[in-house]
């Protein structure tokens, strides 16, 4: 039985999909974006959050990020919600990170929450083996796939990644019938200029496109990993 | 809104009624009361007459619905010195002494008419002078000219209006109070007088109850004759929610905004049949356009109620308000059975200010006459088993002793809040009620009786508040893990550690702040809570109050969460020593909880039924979550989801931190900004700072 590491388990989530979810954030991920607001995602290791407390404060909260789970326990302690996921037309959004990167834990887990009828949703970055992407994927109830840069050479740049392998998932996803919108996250200086605009509306071609704005707060969890937050640096 | 409402809305929010107002001394009056020796309902009669005397009509321009506060203070009926030798002598009030946290019955008062009152009244004088029944012949005496003052000041009110033109309230006044109302219009009006008496009389949380059953049948004949449509009733009930906000400073109350205005709309009718109607659906919206704090909405709910009604309660939420609160008709109404209300008493209940479920016009429930303090009650218990009390600080000796197990603790714990109920029931054996001849009137039965409502009404319960509740579960089951199970420190030592604040032991803190906290849907704390519920629910079977009626354990704190925090020292959850409990049926502050499901999950664990008196489980969402367009019905599905299973009553605040921080450091940008307190809504900017920070305290780590 394989084991998969995650690194938030949260609640009621409203941003990720249908009826009342719970977002599992799974740790780890082939990407390095620049402007990442998750850097605890990052790496595949446990890590410590140093959290600064207030002057005179007397309880450290530093945390450990990232908790191994068996397929069984996970799918456990998500069904704990199954009522008011079946009452609202809610469930599960897998997120991360990159879920993805944890594709055989995945398919273990899936079944899991399926046999109780649970919908399930992914975010990803797409950046993983394609037959990987199609074997989790096309048993999903929908997809947020992110696009982040249309440019190989400025795709690298920011995220150390092959825009290659995103635009063979995603030209597989479009076909697939597997409902999906796109995301795209607006990073002031770097794809949030018109042309930028244009050219992701030319891509979308029609398919939903979702524009998030950019988080200002963003960094504020790199230096509690004793991080240096790459956006300060890079832009 | 319409351009009438928005002016009166504006105005009303600038305070232009407060150029009306003027002070009236009233020490010569309750010098005269002393020196000739008046009797109660004499001095409350005087009170009210010459309170109204006082006042003078005052119209604020564009209104169509009169009635404005002009007197600032009310008279004092009594001295300090005669409620202290009462007291001295044996007898207890509830809080000020007069009838308060009670909703009239004004339904029928705003049908006949005061007219029909005085009828009532006159005949019944005869049968009582007839009988010889001196006390019915005084109280009468008394409600009539109480109620003829009533009526004086309203026919002051229609002649200074028509010397002023304002034709149309002049004609509404030629109707009612005297005669029943003939339209939705009189009948708010007839409300408004109604409503705004008994706050000169000297009562206070007055409620509005089911203002959506008792005013139905206007709305309803208008609407058929074509009187009115959605548009102009929205208008009409607009401005009496207005006026709700203009003398609302001048009530009493810990803090501003804890006024008691409470309205209750939907559930079922006293027949059982479903009453949420188009009248609910309005003020809902009403307040939505409005965004005041007051009236505050509480909405009654089922098993049976569809999403559609909680998706119109949650938009309300999602404007920051605060309410609707909810209530659960499945649980409420089989307790107040169980307490003996009868079943169409019952299915007519609504909430006296806050949430302590009352029965308007025929409940005179003193439903937060005391408070129980969970953390008082554990702090004590842990005492008596390593025999110290909290003033010696030596170190204890366990040496010798028969081993104590986890069980003995909870058992210390619960015995202890036993020997506390008990003693209330001994406090409350002989508990007065000072007169209302005025709010007698317009309640159920008290002509027909002859005797003021503070003898007695149909209902004559006691409420007592349980405050804490979840900072001394949550410190069991730290008791349990860090002494009993982990054996990190013995009891003694912990004791010890609670009197130093933890000093010296961050390890220990750290372990009782990372034990099984309530929020959490953990079983390992939430089956002490089920015992706990259980035990405080039956606490006072077979308990009588002095005025014959039954004691009711509730989950509320009201105010006491806010002093029961300050007499006790660090508790075993890792609350250190000042910092603030949490309000009423909650999580405690700081504690990480997984979410909101898993909140509801664990507080509708027990079975809330017989803890009944009153006491929402609070939920704090961030405003973003309305941003999303599907953000409503999700947490209209999370109401549902605890309207299911089992859960008594639900408060939810939208907030966001950062604009309470803002608006602690500037308030002045901040001043229509609303937050849930207790049990009601207030601006934020005007509550002290100890429970702006208990507010901001709750939506910390979340």
């Amino acid at each position: 039985m394989k084991s998969g590491r995650v690194f938030e388990i949260r609640e009621f989530t409203l941003h990720d999909g249908p009826g009342v979810r719970t977002t599992v954030f799974f740790k780890g991920c082939p990407l390095r974006c620049a402007w990442c607001h998750n850097p605890e995602g990052q790496s595949f290791e446990i890590e410590t959050i140093h959290v600064k407390t207030s002057v005179g404060s007397r309880v450290s909260r530093d945390r450990i990020v990232g908790q191994d789970w068996t397929a069984d326990a996970l799918a456990t302690e998500l069904l704990r919600n199954a009522d008011i996921m079946a009452q609202s037309g809610g469930g599960v959004t897998f997120s991360g990170g990159e879920p993805l990167a944890q594709a055989e834990f995945l398919l273990e887990l899936m079944p899991l929450l399926k046999e109780k009828e649970v919908h399930l949703a992914i975010e990803t970055g797409g950046h993983v083996p394609h037959e990987t992407y199609r074997r989790v994927v096309s048993r999903m109830d929908f997809v947020y796939q992110d696009l982040k840069l249309l440019d190989a050479a400025a795709f690298k740049r920011w995220t150390g990644g092959d825009l290659d392998i995103v635009l063979e998932n995603v030209s597989w996803l479009r076909g697939s019938g597997v409902p999906f919108v796109f995301r795209v996250p607006c990073i002031p200086g770097v794809n949030d200029d018109a042309a930028s605009r244009a050219a992701f509306d030319a891509f979308a071609d029609g398919a939903r496109i979702e524009y998030l704005p950019y988080n200002a707060a963003a960094g504020a969890k790199y230096p509690m990993l004793g991080r240096i937050f790459p956006m300060a640096t890079l832009g | 809104m319409t351009e009438r409402i928005k002016s009166l809305l504006e105005r009303t929010f600038d305070k232009e009624q407060r150029k009306f107002r003027r002070d009236v001394d009233w020490k010569p009056l309750l010098e005269r009361f002393i020196a000739d020796g008046i009797d109660d309902e004499a001095r409350a009669r005087i009170g009210l007459v010459e309170m109204l005397k006082a006042e003078t009509p005052a119209f604020m321009d564009g209104e169509r619905l009169a009635f404005l506060r002009t007197v600032r203070g009310i008279p004092d009926l009594h001295s300090d010195a005669e409620m202290d030798a009462r007291r001295a002598a044996g007898t207890a009030f509830g809080e000020k002494g007069v009838v308060f946290n009670l909703t009239a019955d004004f339904g029928p008062t705003i049908r006949d008419g005061l007219d029909a009152r005085l009828a009532e009244i006159s005949t019944r004088i005869e049968q009582a002078k007839a009988a010889n029944d001196a006390e019915g012949v005084g109280f009468l005496e008394n409600a009539a000219l109480s109620t003829r003052a009533v009526l004086d000041l309203s026919d002051r009110y229609r002649a200074a209006a028509e010397e002023r033109g304002l034709s149309e309230i002049a004609a509404t006044l030629a109707q009612v109070p005297h005669k029943g109302a003939r339209s939705f219009h009189e009948a708010l009006q007839a409300l408004r007088i109604l409503h705004y008496a008994m706050w000169c009389e000297g009562e206070y949380h007055c409620g509005l109850g089911r203002i959506d059953q008792y005013l139905l049948p206007y709305f309803e004949a208008d609407i058929a004759a074509g009187r009115l449509t959605e548009e102009t009733a929205l208008e009409e009930l607009e401005e009496f929610f207005i006026a709700c906000n203009r003398d609302s400073d001048l009530y009493i109350g810990v803090q501003q905004g804890d006024n008691g205005q409470s309205v209750m709309l939907g559930g079922v009718t006293r027949d059982g049949r479903p009453a949420f109607n188009a009248l609910s659906r309005l003020c809902l919206k009403a307040c939505g356009e409005l965004k005041l704090v007051d009236p505050k909405i509480n909405l009654r709910v089922d098993r049976s109620t569809p999403l559609e009604v909680y998706k119109l309660g949650t938009e309300l939420t999602a404007k920051g308000l605060g309410f609707p609160q909810y209530a659960n008709d499945d649980v409420v109404i089989p307790a107040l059975q169980r307490w003996g209300y009868e079943l169409e008493d019952a299915r007519d209940y609504s909430v006296a200010a806050c949430w302590e479920f009352l029965v308007p016009g025929c409940g005179m429930d003193i439903n937060n006459i005391d408070a129980v303090s969970f953390v008082g009650s554990l702090d004590a218990a842990l005492r008596t088993m390593v025999g110290r009390s909290p003033r010696d600080r030596r170190g204890g000796q366990g040496a010798g002793r028969p081993t104590i197990v986890y069980e003995d603790v909870e058992a210390k714990f619960l015995a202890e809040i036993q020997r506390r109920a008990d003693a209330l029931v001994e406090k409350y054996r002989h508990v007065e009620i000072l007169p209302g001849p005025f709010v007698s009137v317009i309640s159920m039965d008290c002509i027909a009786n002859a005797r003021d409502i503070c003898k007695g009404a149909k209902y004559n319960n006691f409420g007592i508040h349980g405050t804490g509740i979840a900072v001394a579960v949550d410190s069991l089951a730290s008791v349990r893990e860090l002494v009993f199970e982990r054996k990190l420190v013995s009891l003694d030592e912990l004791v010890h550690l609670l009197d130093t604040d933890f000093e010296g032991r961050p390890d220990i803190l750290a372990a009782a702040k990372a034990a099984p906290k309530m929020g959490n849907a953990d079983t390992r704390v939430d089956e002490i809570a089920r015992r706990v519920i259980a035990f405080w629910g039956h606490v006072f079977d077979g308990r009588k109050n002095g005025r014959g009626g039954v004691f009711r354990p509730g989950t509320g704190s009201a105010m006491y969460y806010i002093w029961h925090a300050r007499e006790v020292p660090a508790s075993a959850d890792g609350r250190l020593r000042g910092e603030p409990l949490s309000a009423n049926w909650a999580p405690a502050l700081d504690v990480p909880v997984k979410g909101p499901v898993s909140v509801v999950r664990s507080f509708t664990e027990p079975d809330l039924g017989p803890v009944c008196n009153g006491g929402p489980l609070t939920i704090e969402i961030h405003d973003s979550a309305f941003a999303m367009p599907d953000g409503v019905e999700k947490v209209a599905h999370l109401v549902k989801f605890f309207i299911e299973r089992g859960g008594h009553q639900l408060q939810i605040n939208t907030i966001n931190r950062e604009t309470l921080l803002d608006a602690q450091a500037h308030p002045e940008r901040h001043r229509h900004l609303i937050v849930r307190v207790w049990g009601w809504s207030g601006y934020f900017i005007e509550l002290d700072k100890e429970y702006q920070d208990q507010i901001i305290k709750r939506v910390e780590l979340k």
